[in-house]
């Protein structure tokens, strides 16, 4: 749905939600209305966590009871204002997700379910056994709910309090998914080494999604505990959590699905308690055979059905033409024929495996460097070394003024450095301008805030990183591939696309890791002149190829490397002719370096085209 | 000081039970990568259907209760057979309903399957078995046995000396062994394992026959000295859970490890304050997880770049 369709959706609910109370003065229908509001609150939030930045809970179930017990202790306790209770219980649940995060960094996969489980049972087991603060299974009465003009809050008026909460949150979350946040948690649910590549900070956007599902799981539970006026243990259960998480599964990821799973979970709910039995096999079933049938979840089924009844709905938006050649920012700084980067002594062992030996490397600014060596010359492991991916042993790198030795690989981006991988690690399942416009979330100024409320400023930076993100496919000759998918691009594409990731950071300094692998004679030639345009735009760039007349054609400087060790560097013509070079690449029987024949090694280096 | 002998004992035990759960996770994550969520269900359902087998053996029909003589060895051995094979098909048909279909797949799709196949396994055997527990006595009595001053029931020996023997048995089936030989070639490598000839996807159904089979094995061991009931697997499989995440998911021996380790400090923890267990065990894991996120013996799988 865009724009003014949401728009319409949003202001049809908005009033049947205020109609509703009006329709049926009937309690169970109107607490079955309220619970649902509860558990969308809830599963907007967890669905952030879960479906965007791919990090599974089990243990939602502690946030909520956060939650819950804040509101219930503070007004019961210490008598604050209902409305205040709330609020804090929110901020409570807040800081609850920075602790659950905290470990949850750490580790990934089966792991991560164990470290939430972990959290949502030792909650589970605080408030039941530590009987004088909780009250346990006897449970806290007298919870107070807020009040509206001097009268507490009736079954209508939850209605409407949790209708308003869920359309804030939901108007919230859609404007944070679809910026510039929204794409930093999909890149790091895909693959968390481009995204520091392209200078997110997977770290703090994991802690970002967790605290916002903190917050929504969290006031759910201070709703429940207020509505009541009630809470006890027995809400916190491990079954609470898989509740939650099946809303966000069997809804789906799309900003509607947590909606549709907790209205048709709450009414199986409703409907079925009478019949325990039957529940919890529904519940089974769902959970065994839905991801199955539904693997994006009713969401994702129902979209994909209308786009076969209605393919017209389907057609993306029209690219924005590019207006202008793409610049790059700030390349005028940087003096040519300086050092950029100049490393000392790095060295990196793996055990008895050393492929990184005492290099030292010097990158001059406008130059194209080229890396060779065999296979298993440490070529790649250099490349992560420079990039913070690896951390050196030992060693210095001065990157722009700057030592980056022990930053964080997207810190490191930040200062200027991109890079492409050999084996390629595109967002497979965003549209092409989506990965580019990804490269660009540090060169937009907004504000965590700003993108959360959708102020219109950020709706302007969202507008010129498309505008930018065109320009720069079109800079590479991707202009009309913009809106496919870039996993179902073929694979010498899914290769530029990576480069228009990587440009999109403006960078000082490109490392291209094998940009020729896989890549057909025809594009090899045409790398060539993109690689060229690429240093016109003043980005000084190193290169790991095979491809020895694309290496020769281009480069300034060409260091070898074999073990580990750098064994030549200096001008193609001179790397050709040199005795260590060829034998490193061709073997040697006799050591002798004078022994050689001083022209063939030229046609040998050159069909020394193997890929690794 | 008695007493710490004594809960050492009863940690032991208590260790063997999750140390060959959380084996049951490290067999089918080794191979495919995913583990049953759902375990706990199947080792309560494997528990149940064994106590109804002696009941049955006895001549006490579905629903009578045991007095000690009617436990006999024979009896508790054939029983534990019949539990064995039973969750040995379950856990196969599990591979087909739960796992195969989302093997491979990105995002954790199995961990909410499997919990469904749990879930509905629990409530087949709530419909026939009621969720009232079940006592069944020790096949070997309850003679305490004084070690050192520490009384240790014959049925804690029994589950150390059952759970170490097929410990023991399964770690050289695994080393020494053709079939061990191609479990591990499947687990390093599917790809290359199905090029050398072995039957891939047999090995996988193995894989979770023997997982299913081990809870069996679990429940029924431990049964005598707690119940058996339909509720009483939630906590074991977490605790095994828990262990084998500690010791190392891809590691057999630090699974084994992690059990014995997770029994003695909860047993511990237990004779300081019994209250404090879960909470203290879920704290030590979390901390482990922190400092050690691949476990005690687990290796740590670098993702290439």
């Amino acid at each position: 749905m865009k724009g003014r369709a949401h728009l319409l959706g949003v202001a049809v609910v908005a009033l049947a939600i205020a109609a509703a109370p009006f329709v049926t003065g009937n309690g169970f229908y109107l607490k079955v209305l309220f619970l649902i509001g509860v558990n969308y609150l809830a599963a907007a939030g967890l669905n952030v966590l879960v479906g965007h930045t791919g990090q599974k809970s089990l243990g939602h179930a502690g946030l909520f009871a956060v939650g819950a017990y804040t509101t219930a202790l503070l007004t019961t306790r210490l008598g604050w204002n209902p409305w205040l209770a709330f609020v804090a219980a929110g901020v409570m649940a807040g800081l609850f997700g920075v602790l659950i995060a905290l470990p949850a960094l750490r580790v990934k996969g089966p792991a991560l379910a164990m470290v939430t489980i972990g959290f949502g049972i030792v909650v589970e087991k605080v408030v039941s056994e530590w009987q004088d603060v909780f009250a346990g299974q006897q449970g806290i009465y007298g919870v107070l709910s807020p009040s509206w003009g001097g009268r507490a809050f009736g079954d209508r008026e939850w209605v409407w309090f949790v209708g308003v909460l869920g359309l804030a949150t939901h108007l919230m979350i859609r404007s944070l998914l679809r910026g510039k946040y929204g794409r930093a948690f999909m890149a790091v649910n895909t693959a968390e080494v481009a995204a520091e590549s392209v200078g997110i900070g997977v770290y703090r956007s994991k802690v970002l999604a967790f605290v916002i599902s903190a917050v929504t799981c969290g006031l759910a539970g201070a709703l429940i505990a207020q509505q009541n006026q009630y809470i006890s243990s027995d809400f916190i259960t491990f079954n609470l959590s898989i509740f939650f998480l099946l809303i966000v599964l069997f809804g789906g990821s799309s900003v509607y699905g947590p909606l549709l799973g907790a209205i048709v979970l709450t009414l199986l709910d409703a409907f079925l308690a009478r019949w325990p039995h039957v529940q919890h096999f529904t519940y089974g079933a769902l959970l065994l055979f839905a991801l199955y049938a539904m693997p994006n979840g009713l969401a994702g089924w129902i979209a994909g059905l209308s786009r076969r009844l209605f393919p017209a709905l389907a057609k993306p938006a029209a690219v924005p033409p590019p207006d202008g050649a793409w610049r790059l920012r700030g390349a005028e700084i940087l003096a040519a024929e300086r050092p950029l980067l100049a490393a000392r002594g790095l060295f990196k062992a793996y055990g008895g495996v050393v492929p990184t030996n005492n290099v030292d490397m010097e990158l001059k600014t406008g130059h194209i460097h080229s890396l060779i060596g065999p296979n298993g010359a440490g070529k790649t492991t250099l490349l992560n070394i420079l990039s913070g991916i690896v951390p050196p042993d030992r060693g210095s790198i001065e990157f722009n003024g700057t030592d980056i030795v022990g930053l964080a690989p997207n810190r490191i981006a930040r200062l200027g450095l991109g890079r492409t991988f050999q084996n390629l690690k595109l967002f497979a399942d965003m549209t092409v301008l989506d990965n580019v416009q990804v490269g660009l979330h540090r060169q937009m100024a907004t504000g965590f805030l700003s993108a959360l409320l959708g102020l219109p400023a950020a709706a302007r930076a969202e507008r010129h990183a498309a505008a930018e993100a065109a320009q720069i496919l079109d800079f590479l000759g991707l202009g009309d591939k913009a809106h496919e998918r870039a996993g179902s691009l073929p694979y010498g594409l899914q290769r530029r696309v990576e480069l228009a990731r990587a440009l999109a950071t403006h960078p000082r300094l490109l490392l291209l890791d094998e940009p020729a692998a896989g890549l057909n004679p025809q594009e090899t030639r045409e790398l060539v002149d993109v690689i060229a345009k690429i240093r016109d735009l003043g980005i000084t760039v190193l290169l790991i190829e095979h491809h020895m007349d694309l290496v020769m054609a281009i480069s300034d400087h060409v260091i070898v490397l074999d073990y580990g060790e750098k064994i030549a560097e200096g001008r193609p013509a001179e790397i050709q002719r040199d005795p260590r070079v060829i034998a490193a690449y061709l073997g040697a029987d006799d050591p002798d370096p004078d022994a050689g024949d001083t022209r063939a090694p030229d046609a040998h280096i050159a069909s020394a085209t193997t890929h690794g | 000081m008695v007493a710490i002998l004594q809960a050492v004992f009863s940690g032991l035990a208590l260790g063997g039970i999750y140390a060959l759960v959380a084996l049951g996770f490290n067999i089918t994550h080794s191979t495919t990568k995913t583990l049953n969520f759902g375990q706990g269900e199947l080792l309560a359902a494997g528990t149940v259907i064994a106590v109804s087998g002696v009941m049955l053996l006895a001549g006490k029909g579905m629903h009578g209760t045991l007095d000690p003589q009617d436990v006999t060895l024979w009896r508790y051995a054939v029983s534990l057979l019949i539990s064995v094979v039973v969750l040995g098909l379950l856990g196969v048909l599990l591979y087909y309903t739960a796992v195969r279909p989302f093997i491979g797949l990105g995002g954790l799709s199995w961990v909410m399957s499997t919990l469904g196949f749990g879930i509905i396994i629990q409530n087949t055997a709530l419909a026939i078995w009621g969720p009232s527990a079940m006592v069944i006595p020790s096949p070997l009595g309850d003679n305490v046995i004084r070690i050192g001053g520490a009384g240790v029931l014959p049925q804690e020996i029994l589950v150390v000396a059952a759970s170490v023997v097929v410990m023991l048995c399964l770690d050289t089936v695994m080393r020494k062994t053709k079939i061990g030989k191609a479990v591990r070639a499947v687990a390093h490598n599917k790809n290359a394992a199905t090029l050398m000839g072995i039957n891939v996807p047999a090995v996988v159904v193995l894989a979770f026959a023997i997982s299913s089979s081990l809870a069996g094995l679990a429940g029924l061991l431990i049964a005598p000295i707690t119940t058996a009931s339909v509720f009483m697997g939630l906590s074991i499989a977490l605790k095994a859970f828990s262990a084998a995440i500690v010791g190392g998911l891809n590691n057999a021996r630090g699974c084994m490890l992690g059990g014995f380790l997770l029994g003695l400090v909860e047993s511990m923890v237990g004779l300081w304050h019994a209250e404090l267990r879960e909470i203290s065990i879920f704290m030590l894991i979390i901390l482990v997880l922190v400092l050690k996120p691949e476990g005690l013996l687990g290796t740590r799988v670098a993702e290439k770049v």
